[in-house]
C-alpha cells in the first residue's frame, strides 16, 4: 500500500512537472526572490522586479497569475481593490549593509557611513528594500547619511551588483542577496534592534486563468518543502508561525 | 531594611511614577531622541526575557527571585514607556516576537553565568541612558532617561550583589552598547 502511495506521489510530481512545462505559471515576484524561486520550481516562468514596479503592472493588466512581494504593502493594496486574492505571509529577510570586498572607503559598522566619506547606494523609497533601508537609517539615528547617496536604484539586485562591482563603496541589501555575491562583498551587519520588519507576501492574480494551480503552487511554497528552499537560500521564517 | 530588601522594593519604580510627560513632546522628537528610544524598547524587551528565563531557572533563593520578577515587571514598564514615545512620534515600536532572543547555551545553567549575562546587559543598557539623560533634545526626556538609568542601576545592584564590586558607570553611546547586547538580541 506504501509502495502504491509513493508511486502515486511520484507520478503526479511528474505529471505536476510535465503540465507545468506545456502550461507554466506566470509568477511576479520580487527580485530578491530570484534564485530561491528559479532554483525551487525552474518550470514556471517567471518576472523579477521591484516588488512596486510588479504591483503596477498588475495593476495595469499585466498576464499574471501569482504575486510575491518582499512587502505587505504591495500586496495588501492590490488586495484592497480586489485584484490579487486575500495575500498570506510566507517567510522573511533581514537587512545588511555590504561594502566591495576591497572596501575602499574602510566601512566596518553601519556608523561608519556617517564618520567617513562614502559613495552609497540604496534603492528608491517606493521600493520595498528602500523603505526597508531608510527604517533602519532612522531607527539608528542616521537618516543624514542619505545626502550621501549617488544612486537609487529600481530593486535590490541592482544595488547589490554596483557594490559588487565596486561603483559604489556601500549599499543596503537584505542578507540573501549579500549571500548571492559572497566572494565580492563584505557584510556588515545591522543591529538586531534596528532591523525592521521585512515580511514577504504572496496572492493569486485576480484575473489569473490558472487560479487553481497558482494556489496549489502557493501552498508547495507554504509546505515544508518550500519552507526548506527558502531557508537553504537565507530567508527566516515568519516569526510566530 | 536591608539594602539588598531596599533594593528590589524600589526596582518597579522609576518611569513608572513619573507618569508620562515625554508623550505630550513626542512630535519634536529628533532623530537622536527616537533612536534612544528603539535602543532602549528593543533591549527592555531582552531584559524582560532574560528575567523570565532567570525565574524559570530557579537558581537562586526567594529574596533574589523577588528581584527578578520586580526586575521583570520594571523591564516591561520601561519598554512600554519608549514604545509610547515611538508611536506618539508616529514611529513603529518594537514587539518581543521581532527578535529572536539567544543566551548563550549555559547562560540559565549556573548562577553565576546568568548574573553575568544580565549584568552585561544592563551595564549596557544603563550606559545609553546615561547618555540620553544628557543628550535628549527634551527635557521630558532627559528625566525620563535619568529615572530609567537609575532604575536600571537598581537592578545592577540587586543582581549584582555588593555595589562596591560594581564598576563605575560609563555612558555609553548607542554603537558600544549595541555591540554588547547583539549577541543577545538573534
Amino acid at each position: 500500500m506504501k509502495v502504491l502511495a509513493a508511486l502515486g506521489a511520484v507520478l503526479a510530481i511528474l505529471t505536476g512537472s510535465a503540465h507545468a512545462q506545456s502550461h507554466p505559471l506566470t509568477i511576479y515576484a520580487a527580485a530578491s526572490l530570484t534564485d530561491v524561486f528559479r532554483a525551487f520550481d525552474p518550470d514556471q516562468r517567471y518576472s523579477f522586479s521591484g516588488s512596486n514596479a510588479l504591483e503596477t503592472q498588475i495593476r495595469n493588466g499585466a498576464p499574471a497569475d501569482i504575486f510575491a512581494s518582499a512587502a505587505p504593502l504591495n500586496t495588501q493594496r492590490l488586495f484592497r481593490q480586489n485584484l490579487v486574492g486575500k495575500p498570506v505571509t510566507f517567510t522573511s529577510n533581514r537587512l545588511a549593509l555590504i561594502v566591495p570586498k576591497s572596501n575602499p572607503a574602510g566601512i566596518r559598522s553601519v556608523y561608519d557611513l556617517r564618520r567617513k566619506p562614502v559613495k552609497l547606494v540604496i534603492a528608491g523609497a517606493a521600493v520595498p528594500v528602500g523603505g526597508y533601508t531608510r527604517t533602519v537609517l532612522r531607527k539608528m539615528g542616521l537618516s543624514s547619511v542619505l545626502s550621501k547617496v549617488v544612486s537609487q536604484e529600481t530593486d535590490v539586485r541592482a544595488v547589490t551588483g554596483k557594490v559588487a562591482l565596486g561603483q559604489a563603496d556601500a549599499g543596503f541589501v537584505y542578507v540573501t542577496d549579500a549571500r548571492a555575491v559572497a566572494d565580492r562583498v563584505t557584510v556588515i551587519r545591522i543591529p538586531a534592534w534596528a532591523q525592521p520588519r521585512v515580511r514577504y507576501e504572496i496572492a493569486v492574480v485576480s484575473s489569473s486563468s490558472k487560479k487553481a494551480a497558482a494556489q496549489a503552487w502557493i501552498k508547495t511554497l507554504l509546505s515544508a518543502r518550500g519552507q526548506a528552499a527558502l531557508k537553504e537560500y537565507g530567508f527566516l521564517p515568519v516569526p510566530g508561525a | 531594611m536591608d539594602r539588598r530588601r531596599f533594593l528590589t522594593g524600589a526596582l518597579g519604580a522609576g518611569a513608572v511614577t513619573l507618569g508620562a510627560p515625554w508623550l505630550a513632546t513626542a512630535g519634536a522628537a529628533t532623530e537622536d531622541d527616537l533612536a534612544f528610544a528603539n535602543f532602549g524598547a528593543s533591549t527592555e524587551l531582552l531584559v524582560r526575557d532574560f528575567y523570565a528565563k532567570a525565574i524559570d531557572a530557579r537558581l537562586v533563593g526567594a529574596q533574589t527571585t523577588s528581584a527578578l520578577k520586580h526586575g521583570r515587571s520594571a523591564a516591561g514598564w520601561h519598554a512600554k514607556a519608549q514604545s509610547d514615545l515611538l508611536t506618539s512620534a508616529g514611529d513603529v515600536a518594537p514587539l518581543p516576537e521581532d527578535f529572536d532572543f539567544e543566551w548563550p547555551l549555559r547562560t540559565f545553567k549556573t548562577k553565576a553565568a546568568m548574573m553575568a549575562a544580565g549584568l552585561a546587559v544592563l551595564r549596557a543598557l544603563r550606559g545609553v541612558y546615561q547618555t540620553a539623560a544628557a543628550m535628549a533634545s527634551e527635557q521630558s526626556y532627559r528625566v525620563l532617561y535619568a529615572s530609567l538609568a537609575a532604575s536600571v542601576s537598581q537592578q545592577i545592584v540587586a543582581l549584582g550583589g555588593a555595589a562596591a564590586a560594581e564598576p563605575f558607570p560609563v555612558a555609553l553611546d548607542i554603537e558600544n552598547a549595541s555591540d554588547a547586547i547583539e549577541r543577545y538580541l538573534g
